[in-house]
C-alpha cells in the first residue's frame, strides 16, 4: 500500500472513532517512520550507485590498459616482421587476438554497467522527489491538525468548553444580522430626518400655519375674528379712554358697568 | 532581506513598504510571520485582529470584523504556508453526496481557494483553504487572507441551501 492510501485509510478509520483526532500522534509517528525508512533505502541505493560507478571506472581503466597493451603488441608485430622473426610475431599476434576478444567483451560489459548507472540515477532522483513530496504531505497533515485544534481552542475560549468551531456560516449569520441592524438604523435615521428636517410632518404643519413665519389665509381670518370679538367687549365698557388699568379684574369692571 | 530588516528603523516609509512586497530570501516561520504581520496590519491599518496561538505547531489566528468575524488560521509548514477557515460541519449537510458534488463544481470557479474535508474529534469539518510559498512577501499573504475570506463567504452563501441550521 502506498503511503498516500495509508493516510486516506487512517482518515477513514479515525473518522469513525468518536473522540479520536483525525490523525493521532501515533499515526503521524508511523508515517514519519515510513518516510525515514524510505530515506534510508534511498541512501542505501545511493551507496549502491556509488559502488557501481566505481566498478564502472575500474573496468574502464582495465579496458584502457588492455587497449594500450594491444597497440604496444601491434607495434612489436610490425618490428618483428621487419626483422623477419615470423615465429615470435605469430606468438604476439595470438596474444593480440586474445586481447581483442577480451576487449570486445569488456566493452559490452562496460556499456551495460553505464546504462545501469544511468537508470539507477534516474530512479534515485524520482525516489527523492517522492520522499520530499510525502514529507510535505505529512507536514501538511500535522499543520492542518494543529490549525483545527487551535480553531476549536479559540471557539472554546470564546463561548465555553463545549463550544464548536466557529464556521463561515456563523460569519454569514453575523453579517446578515449586522446588515439587518444597519438597515434598521438607516430606516430609523430616515424617519428621524423626516421629522427633523423638511419632512412630511413639517409640510403639513406649515400648511396648517402652525410654524412661525408661515401665515395661511385661515390664520389671517382667524386673527380678524378674534379682533372683532375683543372689540365687542370694550363696547360694553363705559368709555374707551377710561383710566382704569387694563388689568382690571373682570368682576370690578362688571361692577362699574352695573 | 535581513539587511533590510536590520536597517528598518532608519529606512524611509516607502522603503519599508517595498520590503513588504519583496519576495523573501528566507522562508517564514510561524512566529516570524506573526511579528511581521502584526507590524504590517498596524502600519496599514487593516481591519484584522491577529493573535499567535502557542503549541508544538504554533498557528496565527486572524479574525476579520468586516467578514462577520470570520476566523482564519495561518501556519507555516516546510515549504508551504497554509491558510484555512472552517466552512461548516459535515453533520450540518443534508445531502452529503450532492454537497460534495457542489463543492467540486465550485472549486474551479474560485481556484485560489480549495474546499476540503477534515475531521476533528471524529466530526467532519468542511474547510476552505489556500496554500502559498513560505517565501511569499507579506503583502501577498495579506491579499491571500482577504481573498480566502471573500471566497469562503461566497461559498457559504452559494452552499447555504444544502446546510441545515440548528
Amino acid at each position: 500500500m502506498s503511503i498516500l492510501s495509508k493516510i486516506l485509510t487512517l482518515f477513514r478509520g479515525a473518522a469513525t472513532e468518536a473522540g479520536q483526532s483525525i490523525v493521532d500522534q501515533n499515526a503521524v509517528r508511523i508515517l514519519d517512520q515510513e518516510i525515514r525508512d524510505a530515506q534510508n533505502e534511498s541512501i542505501r541505493a545511493k551507496d549502491e550507485l556509488a559502488r557501481m560507478m566505481a566498478q564502472q571506472k575500474m573496468s574502464a581503466d582495465k579496458l584502457q590498459a588492455k587497449l594500450d597493451k594491444k597497440s604496444e603488441y601491434e607495434g612489436h608485430i610490425q618490428k618483428l616482421l621487419g626483422q623477419g622473426n615470423q615465429d615470435l610475431a605469430r606468438e604476439v599476434a595470438t596474444k593480440v587476438a586474445q586481447l581483442e576478444s577480451e576487449i570486445a567483451g569488456d566493452q559490452k560489459d562496460g556499456a551495460s554497467i553505464l546504462t545501469a548507472v544511468d537508470k539507477m540515477r534516474d530512479a534515485l532522483k524520482a525516489a527523492d522527489r517522492r520522499i520530499a513530496g510525502l514529507q510535505q504531505q505529512v507536514d501538511q497533515v500535522k499543520v492542518n491538525e494543529s490549525v483545527l485544534r487551535s480553531q476549536s481552542a479559540i471557539a472554546a475560549r470564546h463561548s465555553g468548553q463545549n463550544a464548536k468551531l466557529r464556521t463561515a456560516l456563523d460569519s454569514l449569520d453575523r453579517i446578515k444580522t449586522r446588515q439587518a441592524e444597519q438597515t434598521a438604523q438607516i430606516e430609523a435615521a430616515d424617519q428621524l430626518a423626516a421629522s427633523e428636517g423638511d419632512g412630511d410632518l413639517e409640510v403639513r404643519l406649515a400648511k396648517a400655519g402652525m410654524l412661525p413665519g408661515s401665515v395661511s389665509a385661515d390664520d389671517v381670518l382667524a386673527r380678524y375674528q378674534t379682533v372683532s370679538v375683543t372689540r365687542q367687549e370694550p363696547a360694553q365698557l363705559p368709555a374707551p379712554g377710561s383710566s382704569a388699568p387694563a388689568a382690571v379684574p373682570a368682576s370690578q369692571s362688571a361692577d362699574k358697568a352695573g | 532581506m535581513l539587511e533590510m530588516s536590520l536597517r528598518e528603523p532608519v529606512l524611509s516609509p516607502s522603503l519599508v513598504q517595498i520590503k513588504d512586497y519583496a519576495a523573501m530570501t528566507q522562508p517564514w516561520t510561524t512566529p516570524a510571520l506573526f511579528d511581521a504581520l502584526e507590524t504590517h496590519v498596524s502600519r496599514e491599518r487593516l481591519p484584522m485582529k491577529i493573535s499567535l496561538e502557542p503549541g508544538s505547531e504554533p498557528t496565527i489566528a486572524i479574525s476579520l470584523p468586516e467578514h462577520g468575524d470570520l476566523a482564519i488560521h495561518l501556519a507555516a509548514s516546510g515549504q508551504q504556508l497554509f491558510v484555512s477557515t472552517p466552512l461548516c460541519f459535515g453533520s450540518q449537510v443534508r445531502d452529503r453526496a450532492a454537497f460534495n458534488d457542489a463543492c467540486l463544481r465550485l472549486n474551479p470557479v474560485s481556484p485560489l481557494s480549495n474546499i476540503g474535508l477534515q475531521s476533528l474529534d471524529g466530526e467532519d469539518v468542511y474547510m476552505v483553504f489556500g496554500e502559498m510559498s513560505t517565501r511569499s512577501p507579506i503583502a501577498n499573504i495579506v491579499e491571500e487572507i482577504g481573498m480566502l475570506a471573500d471566497n469562503t463567504l461566497q461559498a457559504a452563501h452559494a452552499l447555504q441551501s444544502f446546510i441545515q441550521r440548528a
